[in-house]
């Protein structure tokens, strides 16, 4: 079946498309200032996605964590077991990873000397990543040590490290987050070795991304602590969601220039189908005295509508998905970001405020065309 | 029982302060399979007459009667059902569509109606009109009369029970005027239809059934009855 016998099964597209190749000029003119509008908006758009995207890995896994110490009104100097096993039990999405910390100093053969921090955690996975490997799920010997350490004192992998009086065997070395600068080297151990301690020191709560994240400090924040009474501090790096907060509002203007030009658009749109259908008065006419119902006349026209800003909007979307591979490619390095629903969503919009505009531009000269009396619109 | 028939209508137009009668008091019935010429200078209201009769224009005072039914309030929807299955249309500069080819063109007035397929019938109409070679031409490749015919097959394409031509012949020559009549007058019978046409050119009476002559919104003869 070609194309033709399918229109020929909607009469109104067929008329439509008819119309609309009579006068290809102004066709192309109007289909033209909805281009210009569907581009201005997905590449404005996208452009707001694309440093967005940019912004939020620059903030590194950090924007994805929760991090809980003791409150100022906790009668423990840590975080309890039992603190602890009720977030596990509030949190279900996310990791929650119980860690006591100290410093010690690691030394070498070679009798050189560097101070560390250290981690004694169970899940180093959620934690760390080692310069060769995995971290273990299940830290419950050996030790982890940062690779800068490691470096400056010599020591490789199987070597052993000495924490209160006891050797832990280096299994992995762990490769640092330079994001935010924090020097000083680690030295991550199985909890064990930091029994003495009752309390955990600190509890990080690994989410997927930084809105759950801060979502999930405010679950907590509710569960244990009252306007007056702080249980627990916790912190999420609430500035990611600050960077997001006002990255929205440049997008919302960005997305406001665009709609303008798009409003422009739609009143080419409205000028041309006016023109178009007082040029057609008199066949409007003869359709409507032959017995073509106004409906039909209405549906006709608004197709005629649609069909332009469909045209313009598709032509729109694929500059725009150009442009876009573009704009990934400067902001990000990556262009095809651009093909990820926070920025396609844009090409989605575009179209659909292409057609959308052109039918409510369609609907006055349509309605008009459609209630004009056949007598008068023959008689001209 | 006639398929057409306007009783005692009166159509006034205000043209501003002024009102003018372009029909006074106008008696008008036509049967199928009966040609009908409606004839008259320039202004006499032939058109309008023609209107009333076409279902696209209301009287003033007075009734129409469709094939025995009253039609006289019928809303403009109602209106348009009745010609869209009952009256078909030839205008004096035929109004075909340019983007259309004769074929789509006759086909035009049902195609909206996909619960019918016309095709074969529009060519069928084009046929007998003699245009079976010009199926695909385009408007602006026929001569005037081509044109015509082709705006007879789409007055007949819904099997209309009145087909109203107002001046068919006013903007063709001598000859073609003669051939667009034998035309009509050969189809009145074959599809059994009333013809009423309009026209200001005496030629026209040798093809006629009848006669209605108009002078100032008044029907000042009939013959032919
Ligand atoms: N829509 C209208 N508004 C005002 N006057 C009209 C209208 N239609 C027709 N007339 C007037 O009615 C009279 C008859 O017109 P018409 O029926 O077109 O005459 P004809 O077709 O015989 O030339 C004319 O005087 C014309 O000016
Ligand atoms: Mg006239």
């Amino acid at each position: 079946m070609s194309v033709v016998d399918f229109l020929w099964r909607f009469p109104s597209v067929q008329m439509a498309w008819r119309n609309l190749g009579r006068n290809k000029l102004r066709t192309v003119l109007a289909a033209l200032g909805i281009i210009i509008g569907v581009v201005s908006i997905c590449s404005l758009g996208m452009a707001t996605a694309a440093i967005q995207q940019q912004a939020t890995s620059q903030l590194g896994s950090i924007g994805n964590e929760v991090s809980i110490t003791s409150g100022q009104d906790s009668d423990t100097d840590g975080v309890t077991d039992d603190q602890v096993d009720t977030m596990r039990n509030l949190v279900t999405d996310a990791e929650v990873v119980p860690q006591k910390t100290n410093s010690t100093t690691v030394s070498s053969r070679n009798g050189r000397e560097v101070r560390v921090s250290v981690t004694g955690v169970t899940n180093a996975a959620a934690l760390y990543n080692l310069t060769s490997g995995e971290a273990p799920t299940r830290l419950l010997s050996g030790a982890l040590l940062s690779n800068s350490t490691a470096t400056t004192l010599g020591i490789e992998e199987g070597d052993p490290v000495e924490y209160d009086g006891q050797l832990y065997r280096v299994q992995g070395l762990i490769e640092e987050e330079n994001a935010f600068g924090f020097g000083g080297g680690e030295l991550v151990l199985p909890e064990s070795a930091l029994s003495e301690q009752n309390h955990y020191n600190v509890v990080t709560i690994v989410a997927a991304d930084s809105a759950t994240a801060t979502e999930i400090g405010g679950e907590l924040d509710e569960y244990f602590n009252t306007e007056d009474e702080e249980e627990l501090s916790i912190n999420t790096f609430g500035n990611a969601g600050q960077v997001g907060g006002f990255l929205e509002t440049l997008s919302l203007a960005l997305l406001a220039i665009g709609g303008i030009s798009l409003v422009v658009a739609s009143v080419a749109i409205l000028n041309v189908m006016l023109m178009s259908t007082v040029e057609r008065r008199g066949e409007i006419g003869v359709l409507r005295a032959v017995g073509i119902r106004r409906s039909e006349v209405l549906r006709m026209i608004l197709t005629e509508a649609a069909l332009m800003g469909a045209l313009g909007g598709l032509i729109g979307v694929l500059l725009s998905l150009a442009a876009g591979l573009v704009i990934f490619q400067m902001i990000t390095g990556d262009p095809l970001g651009a093909l990820q629903w926070s920025g396609f969503q844009y090409l989605v919009y575009g179209f659909g405020f292409a057609v959308v505009a052109s039918i409510l531009s369609g609907i006055y000269p349509a309605w008009k065309a459609a209630n004009d009396r056949p007598v008068d619109a023959l008689r001209g | 029982m006639s398929v057409i028939e306007l009783t005692d209508v009166v159509k006034r137009y205000q043209n501003g302060e002024e009102v003018i009668a372009a029909l006074d008091h106008v008696d008008f019935q036509a049967d199928r399979g009966e040609m009908v010429t409606i004839i008259g200078p320039s202004g006499s209201g032939k058109s309008t007459m023609l209107n009333m009769i076409g279902l696209l224009d209301t009287p003033t005072e007075g009734t129409v009667h469709l094939d025995g039914r009253n039609v006289t309030d019928f809303t403009e929807d109602e209106l348009t059902e009745e010609r869209r299955s009952g009256i078909g249309f030839v205008f004096q500069d035929f109004h075909l569509l340019p983007m259309l080819t004769a074929t789509e063109n006759v086909e035009l007035p049902s195609m909206w109606d996909t619960s019918v397929d016309r095709h074969d019938r529009a060519q069928d109409l084009l046929q007998r009109v003699g245009l079976g070679d010009r199926l695909n031409h385009r408007p602006d490749q026929l001569s005037g009369g081509q044109r015509q015919r082709v705006a007879i097959a789409r007055a007949l394409i819904n099997e209309p029970d009145i087909l109203l031509a107002d001046e068919p012949t006013g903007n063709l020559d001598q000859d073609t005027g003669e051939t667009i009549l034998t035309e009509l007058t050969r189809l009145k019978e074959d599809e059994n239809v009333a013809i009423v046409a309009v026209t200001h050119d005496e030629q026209m009476l040798e093809y006629t059934d009848s006669t209605v002559r108009l002078v100032d919104g008044v029907v000042t003869e009939v013959s032919g009855r």
